[in-house]
Order: structure tokens, then C-alpha cells, then sequence
């Protein structure tokens, strides 16, 4: 592809904006940027994947941290943009690749090879999902929904000027309950195709 | 009055709360400002029109330092853009509405003190004013940044931690000993901020060579920063303003906080070195090639530079050990070590003006204005007459309740803010019940520059070290740093707390 492609997927939890993100990157034949980012990260820093992942996508505590001179001590802000600076990076070296969550609607929002998606759910689709997938109760899926799409809020917020699931920050927003998720990648293909037409 | 006073404060208390929670619009909270400030005003006007306008005062002057704490905590407006609107709330508000003196403005600015020849050079140990802006305490870092950054420029402190890990044979014990002792000795003469950027980003390099994890070493580090700057009356922040405010020089403070200090970094390093000696030892074990390490010559930039920078810097540690004998004061050696840097630097001098950390200046700027409106107002005087009834008079429960209240407030707020605020307070403690001030004073400097260690955003030292090792692939969690830090600042404020009443006990009716 000549043209500079690169999809944000923002989600609900239990959406299945993940899959559908996967998805679109196959149609593509783009890579998928999620948490894997942390471990190129971790391997060009000679450091733990698995201690960065600890605060992936979470925000900066803002009675238990402090900046100094930019210096920030909370861990979750300082790899939250470690991975902004990778995303960046990638996106300014002219690839085109599908990128889940991390802000990228906002951080990329001057790149015009950027299309901004946003994935949500009705809530009983997603608190079946949540439970089949992770095998829980549907008490416990919902606690879990609710807390992860609280962190992602209160993160993706907490960087970015847009709000979190508010259809203003991003190009479509699509209800998968809807079309499914197998629609949901029809439709958003066909709209990307459109829009680069 | 009184009820819209407390009314105004709900509000601000409701908006921050929701604020900090993000369930707050922005209109909501312009909103919901403007309604705090109305009811301020009025409580304000309606104080003045009767008898109580000094207790209005007092309150305007209260709400404005609560409100420049609270955003200074959360973080979410540059700090120097809060003290200084709260510094101009603090001069509009309590001086101008409230108090309706011009005296008490002009005196808070305190700029014609700059202008007499006693505030560059003093016969004796002269007192500056401590009411308002510490123009001596601003001046004086001023010319230090400017002396850091030469140093930085020509790569200064990246050598001397290179050529110490060339000197220890890049062996991990001998280093971690050598770079918490440097750590500490450099920080006694030149901001921690510095010290701990240049030292953690060596210490990521090195350990990344070396392979060893660099985590215990930059707490470690850390730690030590903020002993040393306890040692000297340029160290740390909190004594240049103690120092400046009540008089005292620099062997001074050597002789009095340098020597616990001292003791106490012995026992640190014991302490460190106990407590990291498994993950030490297993760094030792490793092969070493010395031939891959890099040449600490490489660091400097240029020699002519580096010569210089490292003159000046002889120099400004001269005069200020000497300054009790000579008479010049500390702004008049930080005016001279930033003229001497910048007249040598030749056109590199416009650069190394625009990495002065301007910011930091214009936050000790607002925060002696709102400080001198709560001296101004008696509030301290208050607060001051409230420790001396809860210690009875007791001169050892005073020092102990300073030491221990100073370093636990230090632990989670800029003690910078806190020790501006208690050295008021220290003094009409002195005035009213008698006690030794140097006694309240070294008290106050130890408890705020060791408090400050115990959690990672207690100092700006700790700050900036687990920000350079989370930027590196090391993030630090609060569980780990408090778990290392914690029972360390507990061990050295008991050195301080005994060392203090063995060593003031005359003067404190012990014996």
C-alpha cells in the first residue's frame, strides 16, 4: 500500500474491539500494535517486558505522583509515553500499521493517513462476552467491564484532549452488538476503503 | 461573613474533589469558581465593613496557602504558575482589600533590600528579613544553576562518575559504596536535581553493561542525595532559605547538620548495603570486560570549558566556606559564580541563560508572597503559640515535635513550601517560650531534608531519579521504593532526634 494507512481502535471493554482491530489489520496486511509495543520496547532497553506491562495503559495517580522539571515519578506516565514516543516514531517513519488504544486518536491527530475508530458494545453483549472468554460469572464480568473501561477512561483522558467513547473524538463509531463483529469488520473496511478512495 | 467564608470553602473543597475525580466540566468548574470567589468577596467586604478585618484576613490568607498546597499536590497547573497567582491573590486580597496597607505589600516584596550593601556584603553574621521575598535565597540559586549548567556543558559531571567507576575497577560493591558517597558529597555544594540526573543515567549505563539492575543503586543514590544536602547551607533548598532568613553561614551548618549528617551517612551506607547485598553480590559474581567500558575522557566536551567550569566551581566552594570570614553573603557568591561562568562561556553565555530553570525561580517568587501574607496576617504566630502549648513549653518535645512533624509533612508535600512556612513559626517559638532557635533551626533543616526521602515524591531528588530509571526500562512502584527508603529515614531521623539532644543539651535544660 503506498499510501500511509493507520487505523486507532479505541474500545469498550468486552466489545471485542480487540478482535475487530486484529481483524482489519489481516485485511490490511498491516501490523497490530497493542501491548507487544512494550516488548519492542523492552528489548531495545534491555529491560523486563514484564515489569513495563505492569503499568500499560494506566493513569498516573495524581495524589501519589509528582513532576519536577519534566521529570515525572509515576511509572504508568512515563511508559504510557514511552509508548507514545514508539507509536509517534513509527507513524513519522511513514508505516502504516493498526495501533489498539495508547491514545493514538490523539497523539497521531495531525498524521492524515489516520483513520480514528471506536468500538462499543450494548452492555449485556459485552458482559457475555467478558464471561465466556475469561470463564467468570457475569457478576464478576461486569465488576470487570466496569473497572477496565474506568482505567481506560480515566487514561486515555488523562493524555488526550478528546474524551474517551465521546463520537466527536473519533471518525465512526460502531456498536459490534449490532452488526457482529465479522459486520462490524465489513462495515469499517468498506468505510476506510471509501474514505482513501 | 464568617458563614460565607465557610460556604466559599465548601465550594472550592466540592470543586477540587470532583475535579481530581474527573467528573467536573469545565464550565462546571469556571462555574462553580466564580461562585467561591463571589462568596469570598462578600465574606471578605462584609469582614472589613465590621471590627474583624485582621481575622479576615488572617482567613484570606489561610484559604489562599491551602488552596496553592492543594494544586501544588495535585499536580495538575505548573507549580510556579500557582504560587504566583496566589502570590498576587495574596498581595490584591490580604494586603490591598483586607488590611489595606501598602507597608505590608512592600515589605513582602522586600526588593529594596537587594539594594543596600549589606544584602552582598555583611561585617558580621547579619540577619536577613525573613518577612516576604528571600531575594538572597533566589539570587543565590540563580547563580548556581547557571554554574551547574557550564559544568553539565562541558560534561563535568558525566566524567567524574566515569573516572570513580574507572578508579573502583567497574567492580558493582566498590561502586555502589563510591557513588553513594559521591552522591552525597556532591549534593552538599550543587542541587540534588542535578546530581541525581547525571548519577542515575550513569548508573543505568553502567548497569546495563555491567548487567546488574540498577534499582538498588539509584535508591541508594537517592538516599544520599538528600543526606548530603542536609549537610551544608547550600544543599538543599530548605537551608539556603533557613540559612539566609535567620543568619547562618555555611560552617554553621557544617559543624551543626554536617556532623549528623556524617554520622548518619555511615549508617546509610551500612543500612544500603544489607539490605541490596544479595542482588549486589549476585552483580559481583559476573565476568567483567574493562576494555568495553567507555573512556571517562570521552565525556568532556571540551577541555578549555571543562578547566573552567571546574575553577568556577573550586571557587564557589571557597567562598562559601570562607564566607563567615570574608563577609560576602551567599547572593553575592551566586552572583559572581553566574557572572564568572557566563563571562567565559563567551557565546555559548545566551545559552546556558535559557537552561536556567526559570520556573523554579518564579515559584520561590509566589511562594515567599503568600507565605510573608500568612506572617503578615499573625497566623504563624498562631500556629507557633499552638506548638508551644502542645509541648508544654518542653523544649525536647518542641525540637522532637519540629523534627518529626517537619519530616513526615516533607514526605508528601514540597518541603520547600513547609520550611519557608515554619521558619516564622521556629522563631516566635524561640521569642515566646525561650527555646534555642539554632537548635529549632537545625531541628527544622534535618526533619524537612530527611522526611523528604522516605517517599518517592518527597523530595525532587527522588523525583527525578525513579523518572530517569523508569525511562531507562526500570520503573520504580511506591512498594518498592517505600519499602527501601522508609525504614531508612526512620533510622537516620532517631540519629538526628538523639544526636540533636546529646549533643544541645545544655541548651535544651538536659543538663
Amino acid at each position: 500500500m503506498s499510501k500511509q494507512l493507520i487505523i486507532s481502535v479505541g474500545r469498550e471493554f468486552g466489545s471485542g474491539g480487540h478482535i475487530v482491530a486484529a481483524k482489519l489489520a489481516e485485511h490490511f496486511g498491516l501490523p497490530l500494535l497493542d501491548s507487544n509495543i512494550l516488548g519492542e520496547i523492552a528489548k531495545e532497553k534491555h529491560t523486563s517486558e514484564e515489569e513495563l506491562r505492569k503499568y500499560d495503559e494506566s493513569a498516573r495517580n495524581p495524589l501519589f505522583s509528582r513532576t519536577v522539571n519534566g521529570f515525572s515519578n509515576s511509572p504508568e506516565e512515563v511508559i504510557a509515553q514511552m509508548q507514545f514516543d514508539y507509536i509517534k516514531g513509527r507513524a513519522d517513519a511513514g508505516e502504516s500499521f493498526v495501533v489498539i488504544g495508547r491514545c493514538a486518536d490523539w497523539i497521531l491527530r495531525d498524521n492524515p493517513g489516520l483513520v480514528r475508530v471506536f468500538i462499543l458494545g450494548d452492555k449485556e453483549a459485552k458482559i457475555q462476552r467478558t464471561a465466556e472468554r475469561e470463564g467468570i460469572s457475569r457478576e464478576r464480568a461486569k465488576f470487570r467491564m466496569e473497572q477496565a473501561d474506568k482505567r481506560r477512561k480515566y487514561y486515555h483522558n488523562t493524555h488526550s484532549e478528546n474524551k474517551w467513547g465521546d463520537s466527536r473524538s473519533y471518525d465512526i463509531t460502531v456498536n459490534s452488538s449490532k452488526l457482529g463483529l465479522d459486520g462490524t469488520v465489513d462495515l469499517l473496511i468498506k468505510y476506510i476503503e471509501l474514505k482513501n478512495a | 461573613m464568617v458563614l460565607s467564608s465557610i460556604l466559599a470553602v465548601v465550594v472550592f473543597a466540592v470543586m477540587f474533589i470532583m475535579a481530581a475525580r474527573d467528573r467536573l466540566s469545565r464550565t462546571a468548574a469556571m462555574g462553580m469558581s466564580a461562585l467561591g470567589a463571589v462568596l469570598l468577596l462578600f465574606g471578605t467586604f462584609m469582614g472589613i465593613s465590621g471590627n474583624d478585618s485582621s481575622l479576615v484576613a488572617q482567613i484570606v490568607a489561610v484559604l489562599i496557602f491551602v488552596v496553592m498546597f492543594v494544586l501544588i499536590i495535585m499536580d495538575k497547573i505548573e507549580r510556579h504558575i500557582v504560587t504566583l497567582c496566589c502570590g498576587l491573590a495574596t498581595l490584591v486580597m490580604v494586603f490591598g482589600i483586607c488590611m489595606k496597607s501598602f507597608d505590608a505589600v512592600w515589605e513582602t516584596l522586600n526588593v529594596a533590600n537587594i539594594f543596600t550593601p549589606e544584602f552582598w556584603y555583611t561585617a558580621g553574621s547579619a540577619e536577613e528579613s525573613s518577612s516576604g521575598i528571600n531575594w538572597a535565597t533566589i539570587i543565590f540559586i540563580a547563580g548556581m544553576m547557571v554554574m551547574v549548567e557550564g559544568m553539565a556543558k562541558a560534561g563535568f559531571f558525566r566524567w567524574l562518575c566515569m573516572t570513580l567507576a574507572k578508579l573502583v575497577k567497574y567492580k558493582v560493591i566498590p561502586l555502589f559504596i563510591t557513588f553513594m558517597l559521591m552522591s552525597a558529597v556532591l549534593s552538599m555544594f550543587i542541587d540534588s536535581i542535578t546530581v541525581i540526573l547525571f548519577l542515575a543515567a550513569v548508573t543505568v549505563e553502567l548497569a546495563q553493561l555491567l548487567k546488574f539492575n540498577p534499582i538498588p543503586m539509584i535508591l541508594s543514590e537517592v538516599f544520599c542525595a538528600n543526606l548530603g544536602g542536609s549537610a551544608t547551607m547550600c544543599g538543599d533548598p530548605p537551608n539556603i532559605i533557613v540559612g539566609t532568613s535567620l543568619g547562618y553561614s555555611f560552617a554553621d551548618f557544617l559543624t551543626n547538620t554536617g556532623v549528623i549528617a556524617g554520622i548518619s551517612l555511615i549508617f546509610v551506607l551500612a543500612y544500603f548495603f544489607l539490605i541490596f547485598r544479595k542482588e549486589l553480590k549476585e552483580a559481583s559474581e559476573q565476568n567483567i570486560d574493562i576494555s568495553a567500558m567507555p573512556d571517562p575522557k570521552e565525556a568532556i566536551t571540551n577541555k578549555r570549558d571543562f578547566v573552567i567550569s571546574l575553577v568556577i566551581f573550586l571557587i564557589a566552594v571557597v567562598l562559601l566556606v570562607t564566607h563567615a570570614q570574608t563577609g560576602l553573603t551567599v547572593a553575592f557568591i551566586g552572583g559572581v559564580v553566574a557572572v564568572l561562568t557566563l563571562a567565559t562561556s563567551g557565546k555559548h553565555a545566551l545559552e546556558l541563560l535559557k537552561k536556567v530553570d526559570y520556573k523554579t525561580l518564579l515559584f520561590f517568587i509566589g511562594l515567599f508572597v503568600v507565605v510573608g501574607g500568612l506572617e503578615q496576617t499573625g497566623v504563624l504566630v498562631v500556629v507557633a503559640d499552638f506548638i508551644g502549648n502542645i509541648s508544654g513549653g518542653n523544649a525536647l518535645l518542641m525540637v522532637a515535635i519540629i523534627i518529626w512533624v517537619s519530616a513526615i509533612a516533607s514526605s508528601v508535600v514540597d518541603n520547600i513550601p513547609f520550611a519557608a512556612t515554619m521558619i516564622p513559626i521556629i522563631k516566635t517559638l524561640s521569642l515566646t517560650t525561650g527555646t534555642n532557635l539554632d537548635v529549632l533551626a537545625w531541628s527544622l533543616s534535618l526533619g524537612t531534608d530527611i522526611g523528604g526521602s522516605a517517599t518517592p515524591i518527597g523530595a525532587s531528588a527522588n523525583v527525578v531519579g525513579t523518572s530517569v530509571a523508569a525511562k531507562h526500562g526500570y520503573p520504580i512502584s511506591w512498594g518498592r521504593y517505600l519499602k527501601a527508603c522508609v525504614p531508612a529515614t526512620v533510622m537516620v531521623l532517631i540519629i538526628c532526634t538523639v544526636s540533636i539532644f546529646v549533643r544541645y543539651g545544655a541548651e535544651l535544660g538536659i543538663y
